[in-house]
């Protein structure tokens, strides 16, 4: 089949486990070269969508399809996936360990070996080797996770909550991994419940809750599309030029204040007329609305209220999304 | 993808391989085994050597010529005393003094029931007493069968049995070995067992372990379960190798040491003759792989569809019971090789790798019969691997309650 220049896409992928609907019509794509964000509470259906990506889980209905083709010809060797319960062999030398995982995605012996030891080097475990991975603190086992996630060098990464369980020192040190692998072109998906983190590191989100996709799209265009219209303004000097048929209320918020704007008002002859008055400027900011804001709007209060994830909090409580 | 087959393959055999507990079951057992019987005996014949100088006083004149190479084969130094009125007196203290070990008085009660008596400073260990028994007796009844013209030799062997077939139909038999039929069966019903539970357990490990689903996700799950299946079938095959020849070696030469040290104990070499000929060898590892195979499969489909140790433990018994059955049946089937209940038993694939090999061993088993023993498990290795290949398939990655016979046909439906 020809490239048709997505990564994944999903057309009406469903699955039912018995009579509950894990994920119901979901149409999704990501295309080559973005780092996408697949959000939503726990329970929602993001690990059973990943599942069916990574073949692990066949929908009932829909189609799955990888760079434009038959998924089982791609997944082996260009995608690299790091599931939500991460697993290893803990008898196994570190090393070892990573040079099977790169072998049985088609690269060779002595090659993944080289591989492994330069990623054990970067990511600070040069000592470990040929220590068993039982040895080694949660913390560097989930680092052997991921370098075994990525060693045949995927063009498409899957994540699955691949920040959780992770100190922030370490949160940021992978962080910058994924940029780094999406600066060289990798595409990448992870899902997250944290909110915050995916305003930080996607282009694109797809929000889905109660099994169902709510938003699917870029983050720049959709948090464009959902400005409500709120300047915050800080200033010294005469405020004679926040008078105007634009601005509908003006609030005080922490020292600060928020000019609501009318409906489809535009605020660059508020910024003109501030200039010319005089004042002096120090803060003239759209204000973008919070991804989480977004999500709840779409979603409805409930479907994040009843998953108890507000914005920007760290749940590690167990998914049963793959359940 | 057979890269992948043979990277899975590679990792399970260099894991178990390397690990302790092989080493230690497959090189320090034999080794351990082998010290257990040579360093004692080796010991004991140093210990013991004083009371091995024996004098024999034969009362009836006939006994010492019979007697005498009996008990020099078997390590004493005997010489005989003149039978006078102080010769008890003179003896006991020749004893005492430590110049002899000790005598032994024979007469025409010998002759009649083989009872003698033995006087001596240390009371002899329960083998030699048996071997001076054993020899004493033997001497007088070969005396006595002599005085009747008797073949003393074929006799005393326990005579022979020419079997003469009438019909064609058991003509390419084997005679009988029956220690090796049972020996034979009891050691597969033991490896088979333990190689196919490993195959299980590593199936276990990795579902409830979690990394089953990194693997699967670069692979197919059949192939994974091959590769679990050969790996633990070459660990096996070298675990065996291994034993082989340490066998071999305890026969060849652990065996004649220990008879150079204890000559009493020359029965032994007596096992080397009752071994099986070279030629049952391959038929022995040819029903141990096909049953290795089968079994496996079984059991990693049990793995596949519990979630821990405990829920295996219980899953595992109908497999358990199909390497019971034969088992128990296996005495039977010895025993009366060529009833149709043998032959029908030790048909079923699943019970041929135990029941044939007695059959075979026993000496009952028509050319044709192995055959189609063994193209009947190769239809079973292929109907099970792809039974349990689905069941694998599905159960590898479900967490969750294990699943009902209903389900579980299911999921050999579905997938």
């Amino acid at each position: 089949m020809r490239d048709d220049g997505y990564a994944i896409r999903l057309r009406g992928v469903t699955k039912r486990f018995g009579k509950h609907t894990a994920v119901d019509g979901f149409d999704f794509d990501v295309p080559r070269g973005t780092i996408c964000g697949l959000l939503g509470p726990n329970g929602s259906g993001k690990t059973t969508s990943i599942r069916m990506i990574m073949g692990i889980l066949l929908p009932d209905e829909g189609s799955v399809s990888l760079f434009g083709g038959d998924p089982d010809a791609t997944r082996r060797t260009k995608v690299g996936y790091l599931p939500e319960e991460r697993g290893v062999y803990r008898k196994m030398k570190c090393l070892e360990l990573l040079t099977f995982l790169a072998e049985i995605r088609g690269v060779r012996r002595p090659e993944g070996r080289r591989r492994g030891a330069e990623w054990m080097e970067r990511l600070g475990l040069p000592d470990w080797m040929d220590k068993k991975v039982e040895d080694l603190s949660k913390g560097m086992q989930q680092k052997i996770q991921f370098i075994g996630t990525v060693i045949h060098e995927p063009e498409l990464l899957i994540l699955d909550e691949p920040f959780s369980g992770l100190d922030p020192i370490n949160q940021d040190v992978l962080e910058e991994i994924v940029r780094d692998f999406h600066a060289r072109g990798t595409t990448i998906l992870f899902s997250t419940h944290l909110m915050d983190q995916a305003e930080r590191l996607c282009e694109r989100v797809c929000l889905i809750s109660r099994a169902r996709k709510v938003l699917d799209a870029d983050l720049r265009a959709l948090k464009a599309a959902e400005r409500k219209g709120v300047v915050a303004v800080e200033f010294e000097g005469s405020d004679s030029w926040i008078q105007g048929p634009e601005i509908e209320r003006v609030v005080p918020v922490n020292g600060a204040l928020h000019l609501m704007l009318r409906e489809a008002a535009d605020h660059q002859p508020v910024l003109e007329r501030a200039v010319a008055s005089g004042a002096r400027i120090l803060r003239f900011d759209l204000l973008e609305p919070r991804l989480h804001e977004i999500f709840v709007r779409h979603a409805g209060a409930g479907a994040v209220g009843d998953a108890g994830v507000p914005a920007g909090r760290s749940f590690t409580g167990s998914s049963t999304g793959g359940a | 993808m057979w890269h992948n087959v043979w990277a899975v393959i590679r990792r399970e055999y260099l894991q178990r391989v390397r690990s302790k507990w092989f080493i230690a079951a497959t090189i320090l057992g034999p080794l351990f085994m082998g010290g257990l019987i040579v360093v004692p005996a080796y010991f004991a014949s140093k210990g013991e050597q004083g009371a091995r100088d024996l004098a024999i006083v034969d009362g009836t004149n006939v006994l010492y010529d019979r007697l005498a190479p009996k008990l020099v084969e078997a390590g004493w130094t005997v010489h005989e005393e003149r039978w006078h009125a102080d010769v008890v007196t003179e003896l006991r203290e020749a004893a005492n003094e430590g110049a002899i070990g000790g005598f032994i008085m024979l007469d025409e009660i010998t002759l009649e029931n083989g009872e003698a008596v033995l006087y001596t400073t240390d009371r002899p260990s329960a083998l030699r007493q048996v071997t001076l028994r054993g020899s004493i007796a033997r001497s007088a009844l070969e005396y006595q069968l002599e005085q009747r013209n008797v073949d003393v030799e074929s006799m005393l062997r326990g005579g022979e049995l020419r079997v003469e077939m009438l019909a064609n139909a058991g003509a390419d038999m084997e005679d009988p070995q029956f220690v090796v039929a049972y020996i034979g069966a009891f050691f597969l019903y033991m490896v088979i067992l333990i190689y196919a539970v490993a195959v299980m357990r590593a199936t276990l490990e990795e579902k409830t372990n979690r990394i089953v689903e990194v693997i699967i996700s670069s692979m197919k799950p059949w192939h994974l379960m091959l590769g679990k299946i050969l790996g633990v079938g070459a660990v096996s095959m070298t675990q065996m190798a291994i034993w082989a020849l340490a066998g071999v070696l305890l026969f060849a030469a652990g065996v004649p040491m220990l008879i150079a040290a204890r000559p009493e104990l020359a029965n032994l070499a007596e096992i080397r003759e009752a071994l099986p000929g070279i030629g049952l060898l391959p038929l022995f590892l040819a029903y141990f792989v096909f049953g290795f195979f089968m079994y496996s499969g079984l059991y990693a489909a049990v793995g596949a569809m519990c979630n821990s140790d405990e829920e295996a433990q219980q899953a595992q018994w109908p497999v358990i019971m199909l390497l019971v059955v034969p088992i128990i049946m296996v005495t039977n089937v010895i025993e009366d090789p060529t009833s149709s209940m043998a032959t029908g038993l030790s048909l079923f694939p699943l019970f041929s790798p135990i029941l044939m090999w007695g059959r075979i061993a026993g000496g009952g088993v028509p050319g044709w019969q192995i055959a189609l023993s063994f193209v009947l498990m190769i239809g079973a290795v292929f109907a099970i691997a792809w039974v349990a290949g689905r069941i694998y398939r599905v159960g590898i990655l479900m967490a969750g309650k294990r699943p009902t016979l209903p389900e579980l046909w299911r999921w050999v439906r579905q997938s």
